[in-house]
């Protein structure tokens, strides 16, 4: 796979125009400037339907450039349709490199997973953001929740964790669990498990976050302190598992249970692929 | 001398802003624009300020110049080449180009008032690209925050004191503040309103008998 010309003409480098681009340019380095903090963005139209990473589109082709390698992953694979599409789209239209490697990209978009392999800095992960408001479940109004967020009014969160725990005797939220940025804003990781928000905190790579639909953009910037919302005596915790991944063996990475027949057969693999598969061809 | 603009418009402002997204993602990080176009040799601007204008501005923009800085036909061209407006004050502009004196202010013009934003719209403050004579990392103020593992130093060189003095006082107004893209000849850094400030004393003045 190798960088070439864009095999689409007619349209400007990466799809965007370059006045759309500078907008949500803009809109990132606010971001960046407010960690946790949603920028709103003037959202355009993408030839695909919101819910496919529309915003995860828009952020990676305003950062994206011609030098850099891509990878796209969905739910940490790298080989499922939303993932080779959105490949191929910028493929298309920016004709850039593209790779499964995780140590090989610069700019990699992601739906709902952070690859098991730490970043590196100067890497910049684009998440796809379903609802990025982490109150609108509990409040439905934009404007009362983006006051809340001004008063630091986030009591209600906590009520929610610990509706949780009175029902369930623990926090059953097992994704989008919620996050405080820098001891300031209360921020959805978008829907990647509670699994990978430990990389959140620190992260080397900078972590740039789209909701299409919603027309909302935020980030946290590398080495930022992020804390999962919890209780003392109810600490956060991750997600384990009984048996090690089928195909690798690996005991510390986040496992999709595969269905194999339909007599109740199923295993349990790496979601990451590119990590998995890595891990495969060392030890054959 | 003409001011010009980039030779590919699409991919060299796409350079610059990769080096200011990640100068503002990791303060006191510092990025050599190349390639960009030379202001005019009587400009008050180097080139890295002129790349930040010519890729962050367009006509949804309102800039504001500090007048020290409005020479040879600045305002002429950055209108002729982003189509940005002037901001008729300075609380109006989304980007205002000063040097550190205009922050200071003087016994003719008060100190300039940008705007910081909101308590719900934070992000609709004014950034500042300053105009400096030094731009270098052994300087007596310590950056730390989001971006910054452990700490890290700037000297902002001349005025540097009115400066980030006033960028320190982002801190206590956050959400709040001012971001400042910093620039000196071809050189730029970013200090957002998450940083935190403080200034370090001389260890070497201090140290000595």
């Amino acid at each position: 796979m190798t960088a070439s010309e864009p095999t689409a003409s007619g349209y400007n480098f990466a799809y965007l125009d370059e006045q759309t681009k500078r907008m949500i340019r803009r809109g990132l380095l606010k971001a960046v400037a407010i960690p946790g903090y949603q920028v709103p963005f003037g959202g355009r139209e993408m030839p695909m339907p919101y819910g496919w990473g529309t915003g995860g589109m828009q952020l990676t082709a305003s950062v994206l450039g011609q030098d850099d390698v891509l990878k796209v992953i969905d739910q940490g694979a790298d080989d499922t349709t939303n993932a080779v599409s959105i490949r191929a789209f910028f493929e298309r239209v920016a004709g850039v490199t593209t790779t499964t490697a995780t140590g090989e990209a610069d700019v990699i978009q992601t739906r709902h997973r952070i690859p098991e392999q730490p970043l590196r800095q100067g890497q910049i992960l684009v998440f796809q953001v379903p609802i990025p408001e982490p109150l609108r479940f509990i409040e439905p109004s934009e404007e009362e929740t983006r006051l809340m967020h001004a008063l630091e009014e986030y009591g209600v969160m906590h009520v929610k964790l610990y509706e949780d725990i009175a029902r369930h005797g623990h926090i059953a939220t097992t994704y989008a669990y919620p996050v405080k940025v820098d001891g300031r804003y209360v921020t959805d990781p978008s829907p990647i498990p509670k699994f990978d928000n430990p990389k959140l905190h620190m992260s080397e790579a900078l972590m740039l976050f789209g909701a299409g639909r919603e027309k909302r953009l935020y980030a946290i910037p590398p080495y930022t302190r992020v804390e999962s919302l919890d209780f003392e005596d109810h600490p956060f915790e991750v997600q384990e598992w009984d048996a090690p991944c089928a195909l690798c063996g690996a005991r510390d990475t986040f496992l999709d249970e595969v269905i194999t027949d339909d007599r109740g057969g199923r295993m349990f693999v790496c979601s990451d692929t590119d990590y998995c598969q890595s891990r495969t061809e060392e030890v054959a | 001398m003409r001011w010009n603009a980039f030779d590919t418009p699409v991919h060299d402002s796409q350079r610059v802003y990769r080096q200011l997204l990640s100068a503002m993602a990791e303060p006191g990080t510092f990025a050599e624009v190349d390639g960009a176009p030379v202001p005019p040799s009587d400009a008050a601007i180097g080139t890295a300020c002129w790349a930040t204008l010519l890729t962050l501005c367009d006509l949804d923009t309102r800039v504001w110049l500090a007048p020290e800085l409005d020479a040879a036909g600045l305002g002429e061209a950055l209108a002729f080449h982003t189509g940005a407006l002037r901001a008729q004050c300075p609380a109006d502009a989304d980007f205002a180009l000063v040097t550190p004196a205009t922050l200071e202010g003087s016994a003719e013009r008060e100190a300039p008032g940008f705007c910081e934003g909101s308590d719900t719209y934070p992000d609709r403050s004014t950034t500042l690209v300053v105009v400096l004579d030094r731009l270098n990392s052994d300087g007596p103020w310590a950056l730390s925050g989001p971006g910054i593992p452990g700490v890290r130093r700037l000297d902002p060189g001349e005025g540097g004191e009115a400066l980030m003095t006033r960028l320190a006082a982002n801190r206590s107004r956050f959400p709040l503040g001012l971001d400042a893209i910093l620039t000196c000849d071809g050189r730029l850094a970013a200090v957002p309103r998450s940083t935190r400030i403080t200034r370090v004393e001389e260890v070497d003045a201090c140290m000595s008998p």
